[in-house]
């Protein structure tokens, strides 16, 4: 349940975690430049990106890497332990070969974890932006909401809308990016208050812009830091919530693998089979801490002023 | 000052208003309904179901029936649990203490490991102790609440017996606080893991932040020792955004103290919201979430008046 | 976690459990007509004496912790019949008569079990009249009498109270209290699991009842029930435990312990793991899950007590549905199913097979039913020849309709899931897309299927005793069609409807054994379901622990809690 959290009452402290820094432009050397040069000082995260790039490839080509099919179930291989002959990582209650429906589960697990970061995106963004951008009645209904929204502990949210829709991969992945857009809009929202009184704004607004060619043209670009790192952080998330309504009983359905649901049928089963729950659990881990280790560091290096810290 | 808490207390109204509308909504839409539970009842007959939703007041229009729930509220009554027929602020009341004395423990646990390592790390930043904290305090944050009390509750339970497997007191056995904190302790520290990071990620970055201003050099400067130089000056200072910080943690330590406890079977109100949202005893489910919610507005609130208090330069508009 | 969907659902389907045969039998002597071995035991029952332990002077004290999956809430004995409540209840409250688990009526509130011989029925079969023994009390001390037992029946009854059900109740029409010792009824017709209606009626106090404000939401229901049982409730913790203590006014024999600790423990692997530690002293309800079996029995210091029940496990599929309709792809379909590894390797061997609807211990059993062969190439070539042809993604087609349906149960029913992937996979061989579409308990056995929304789901259903299942299978009796039965998949068979109606009108037992062995042979033939196999309950005790008895007639294994006790070790 990684969170990006900020201070809402105070946009100097967002600005700073959301690593904006109007002024950035004005360095000579490109922004994005220093910034891939200071990502890649961040040791962690260059290892969460290259363990991310790992993961996501073996999911890709999970049809080539995987010895057996996902599927297939061999009832008289249950529980067949690993470093079983055709069993690198045993087998799972119903005699499947662990390894490929891990491979395999990777899969859906990632394209949950980036889909639902797709949706908190362009949620969380065209309401940060409009209500930035707009103000008055606009923001103040749309962050009421937003507010509503953040009372409520995720969790519950998730299990509400998830027994409200049924499971399917679609629903599952909405119900992760409609419960984690809040954070993001508020950052945005609060940055855009500030950017919209910028010089340049004002002189495109006087020069007759239209206001979603002011949005698009400026607020969007100079929201880039941000959005990429809240993209980053909000994979990690929801690859986690996948896991939470799985182990609540309203995850993807059998016989299709994800480690969230993997892990939820495991529980009842590791006393005799640890590994079943082992390594989903793992691999979970694994996943949710490059992603966050990724987002670390490129909220370090799109922030100006991490130079600075040691 | 009056002011700023009126409009915050009017704010935090308008919002709960706006929290129990969707709530309620979403509950009453989804499928199922509390006569599932009845409706396989080999003896009932379709006019029973109808009795049994009518008693529950289900058979008239959501709006309506929301407008009734808030009439009710508003009066203090908040329904009755289908599932016991206790009044909803009762069943609530019951499990509040447990909760709290879990998320409590989880975040007291949570702060001081989270800002030892924190101060720590800002010390002496880029050393083998800061990476290796940076790292613990990520996957802690990383692992699957659930699955890391599973682990816990398999090794120290059922391999090594330290631990009960769960619940919060021995059954049949006089009060005792060794056996309660001996029940307490997994659950706590579970919960508490996933908070660590937070904490110590704010205090490192918010303790690097002072430790670099003019005041703290020129307490260096002045020749004062280095430990009253990183409490006394720079902590003091790097401890504003941390309680907004804890503020901000409430709806997270909920949501997780829901999963914890459901792990843990520990009695409190994530576990109610739970076992209510399986047999859709809908005034249960509100009441659980208007509390949280509750809890959430006035925890952020009170987090933003300590501030003044740890911080003389924060003025409240 | 909570698996507690899962619990609701179990639970739910133990509720059918207590089905009562809503058949009126016309006999002249009820006796005669009982046809269930439950209605003919009550011709022999047993004297009050046998109800004593075996032991005469059992040690007295000790507690005993019960684990239950789901938590006992409602304690109004006639407002929930859940079996998770009914557990409790038992301790608290008392009925006229006790099911035994040989299926006799021992007596208890009643001096003796009404019958034809003993005069408390009429040679009609419709009057019945019984005396209340007369050192009954409430556990506020109050004397249980007559007039409680008519409050009773009234309050069930009454149209703005919701009770657990009226069946049975129903049927009286008339009832009096002529003095404190001595009730008299009159019913409609004869109506043979009339006794059962009361062995199941727990006898609540009218003193504290009659003229409550509300009489479905009040502290006798949620918090403070009082009743004349073997313990009385002392303290609710609620979604922690609830703590019994010994009713010291009992009338006895019994209670032998202190205090009884019911405890929630929500989910089954958790409840086995506490057993397994001594944290609870009995696994209630559910018991012991199939995967745990084994490790089960190696425990030292427990008892693994297994018994067969009345529950069966189906495929039902909705005949509404084309896919359904021809009896070609029901037969592919049953002969694809690998019953063996599924109970064997799935089940861990803990259950029976069975080829149908009823329990084997049923006197109606037909034991003679075609047995179920696993056959993939019989199954394929039954297809074949029936014109269903693979199309170009394998999956068979005929006239439009593909052979593609989804499967359901409650989500969170691990083994169930298990066996349904299995099915799932062996159906694929043959050209059947079978999805998996599980859902929480709340919701699957609501409208869908109530309402017979659902393609197939797979399902426990308890039998009762009587063998009647027009409810069930009779044409007439389709929800989704306007009937009032529980017949949701929707079959319909005119030889089936029949000779479930001769059924239900024949009067001797050995006629009706006859029509129902037909009945079940036609189904076996027409596979109005795919019967999987018959349950097998395996519940832990603690050693020491005595006269736990399993007992297929209740919903709850607490049903004698009145003589547990410790012998000492």
């Amino acid at each position: 349940m990684a969170t990006v959290v900020a201070d809402p009452e105070n946009p100097e402290s967002l600005a700073s975690l959301a690593g904006l820094d109007p002024n950035a432009r004005s360095r000579v050397d490109s922004p994005w430049r220093i910034a891939a040069r200071r990502f890649f000082r961040h040791r962690l995260a260059a290892a969460g990106l290259i363990i991310s790039l790992l993961l996501i490839l073996s999911a890709i080509f999970a049809p080539v890497l995987a010895p057996k099919d996902p599927l297939q179930i061999s009832i008289l291989d249950k529980f067949v332990p690993p470093m079983t002959v055709g069993y690198p990582l045993g087998a799972d209650e119903v005699g499947r070969d662990m390894l490929s429906r891990l491979l395999y589960a990777g899969r859906i697990s990632l394209l949950v974890g980036f889909a639902a970061m797709l949706v908190t995106v362009i949620v969380g963004t065209v309401v940060g932006l409009v209500s930035g951008y707009y103000g008055g009645t606009v923001d103040a209904v749309l962050m009421r909401f937003t507010d509503a929204l953040l009372s409520f502990p995720t969790v519950f949210l998730l299990l509400v809308l998830a027994s409200f829709v049924g499971a399917s991969l679609l629903s599952i992945t909405l119900i992760i990016g409609l419960t984690s857009w809040m954070e993001l809009a508020r950052i945005l929202r609060n940055q855009t208050l500030t950017l919209r009184e910028a010089d340049y704004v004002q002189a495109g607004r006087a020069l007759g812009a239209t206001n979603p060619w002011l949005i698009s043209r400026h607020l969007l670009p100079n929201s880039l830091g941000p959005i990429m790192v809240a993209a980053t952080l909000n994979i990690a998330n929801a690859v986690l919530s996948e896991s939470y309504i799985s182990y609540l009983g309203y995850g993807i359905q059998p016989p299709a693998a994800s480690w969230g649901n993997m892990l939820n049928n495991a529980q009842n089963y590791f006393r005799d089979a640890p590994w079943v729950a082992l390594f989903p659990g793992l691999l979970i881990t694994l996943t949710v801490a490059s992603f966050n280790f990724i987002g670390d560091g490129l909220r370090d290096a799109l922030d100006p002023r991490a130079g600075r810290r040691g | 000052m009056t002011a700023y808490l009126f409009r915050r207390l009017a704010q935090s109204a308008v919002l709960l208003v706006l929290i129990t509308a969707i709530a309620f909504g979403l509950m009453r839409l989804a499928p199922g309904g509390p006569e599932a539970v009845y409706t396989l009842s080999p003896t009932i007959r379709a006019e029973d179901i109808a009795r049994i939703r009518a008693s529950f007041g289900l058979d008239q229009p959501i709006p309506v029936q929301y407008v009734k729930w808030v009439g009710g509220v508003l009066r203090g009554d908040w329904g009755r649990s289908y599932r016991d027929s206790r009044p909803v602020l009762e069943v609530i009341g019951g499990r509040i203490p447990a909760t709290l004395e879990l998320a409590g423990t989880a975040l007291v646990f949570a702060v001081v490991v989270g800002v030892a390592i924190g101060v720590l790390g800002a010390i002496r930043p880029h050393s083998a102790f800061d990476y290796l904290s940076t790292i613990g305090a990520m996957v802690a944050l990383s692992v699957p609440t659930f699955w890391f009390g599973l682990m816990v509750i398999y090794v120290f339970a059922e391999k090594l017996h330290w631990i009960p497997s769960g619940g919060r007191e021995t059954l049949g056995a006089p009060f005792s606080l060794a056996d309660r904190l001996n029940h307490l302790v997994a659950p706590a520290l579970v919960l508490g893991l996933v908070l660590v990071a937070g904490w110590s990620r704010y205090t490192r970055a918010a303790m690097l932040e002072t430790v670099n201003q003019d005041y703290v050099r020129t307490a260096r400067a002045k020749g004062i020792a280095e430990r009253p130089v990183i409490w006394g000056h720079a902590f003091r200072n790097a401890v504003a955004p941390l309680v907004t910080l804890a503020g901000l943690q409430i709806p997270l330590l909920f949501g997780g103290a829901l999963v914890t406890e459901s792990v843990f079977t520990w009695p409190g109100m994530g576990r109610l919201f739970v076992d209510s949202l399986g047999y859709r005893d809908y005034p249960v489910m509100m009441g659980v979430l208007v509390a949280t919610a509750i809890l959430v507005l006035l925890g952020n609130l009170l987090a933003d008046l300590l501030i003044v208090f740890v911080d003389p330069r924060i003025r409240l508009r | 976690m909570f698996r507690h969907h899962d619990d609701v659902m179990r639970a739910a389907e133990r509720v059918r459990n207590g089905k009562l045969s809503r058949r009126t039998f016309l006999a002249a002597a009820a006796a005669a007509g009982f046809g269930a071995p439950l209605a003919e035991a009550l011709t022999r029952t047993a004297p009050a004496a046998a109800a004593a332990p075996m032991r005469q002077d059992p040690p007295k004290g000790g507690q005993v912790i019960v684990g239950l999956s789901q938590e006992p809430t409602v304690f109004n004995p006639l407002k929930s019949t859940l079996e998770v409540d009914r557990g409790v209840q038992y301790a608290i409250f008392d009925s006229l008569w006790r099911v035994d688990p040989t299926g006799n009526l021992m007596p208890n509130l009643a001096t003796e079990v009404p019958t034809v011989e003993n005069g408390g029925i009429s040679a009609d079969g419709l009057t019945y009249t019984f005396k209340i023994r007369d050192d009954a009390k409430f556990s506020d001390g109050t004397p249980l009498t007559s007039a409680d037992v008519l409050f009773s029946h009234e309050l069930i009854m009454n149209p703005d109270f919701v009770p657990g059900t009226r069946v049975g109740h129903d049927q009286i029409t008339e009832i009096s209290a002529p003095d404190p010792a001595t009730i008299t009824m009159t019913i409609k017709e004869t109506y043979a699991p009339f006794l059962y209606t009361w062995a199941d009626t727990y006898i609540v106090p009218k003193h504290l009842l009659e003229g409550v404000e509300d009489p479905n939401t009040n502290d006798f229901t949620s918090i403070s029930p009082i009743g004349s049982g073997p313990y009385t409730l002392a303290e609710r913790k609620a979604g922690e435990y609830l703590t019994l203590k010994a009713n010291p006014a009992y009338h006895g024999p019994g209670p032998y312990l202190d205090t009884l600790i019911v405890k929630y423990v929500p989910d089954l692997t958790m409840l086995f793991t506490q057993f397994k530690t001594g944290e609870v002293d009995v696994t209630g309800i559910q018991g012991i899950t199939a995967d745990n079996v084994a490790e089960a029995e190696t425990l030292e210091g427990k008892v693994i007590n297994k018994g067969a029940t009345a529950f069966v496990e189906f495929i039902y599929m909705n005949f509404g549905k084309p896919v359904f309709q021809d009896l070609a792809v029901r037969q592919a379909l049953y002969a694809a199913m690998d019953k063996d590894n599924i109970i064997g390797k799935v089940y861990y061997g803990v259950h029976t097979p069975t080829q149908s609807y009823l329990a084997d211990k049923s006197w109606a059993y037909n034991a003679d039913l075609e047995p179920h062969a696993f056959d993939i190439e019989g199954a394929k070539k039954i297809l074949d020849d029936a014109g269903w042809a693979p199309g170009a993604d394998g999956i068979r087609e005929k006239d439009g309709v593909k052979l593609s349906f989804s499967n359901s149960t409650t989500a969170g029913n691990k083994v169930r899931e298990q066996a349904q992937q299995y099915l799932q996979q062996t159906w694929k061989e043959i050209g059947v897309d079978m999805q998996i579409n599980n859902m929480p308990a709340a919701v699957i056995w609501g409208d869908y299927f109530n309402k017979s929304e659902y393609d197939s789901v797979m399902v426990g259903w308890n039998n009762p005793p009587d063998p009647d299942a027009i409810s069930r299978f009779g044409s007439k009796y389709i929800p989704a069609k306007g009937g009032a039965g529980q017949n949701t998949c929707q079959y319909e068979n005119p030889k089936v409807d029949e000779l479930l109606e001769a059924g239900v009108k024949e009067l001797d037992q050995a006629k009706r054994a006859e029509i129902y062995k037909e009945v079940q042979q036609v189904l076996r033939d027409d596979l109005a379901y795919l019967p999987i196999f018959q349950y097998v309950f395996v519940e832990g005790t603690k050693a020491g622990l005595t006269n736990y008895k399993q007992n297929a007639f209740v919903p709850s294994n607490m049903w004698n809690v009145f003589e547990w006790y410790w012998e000492a070790q």
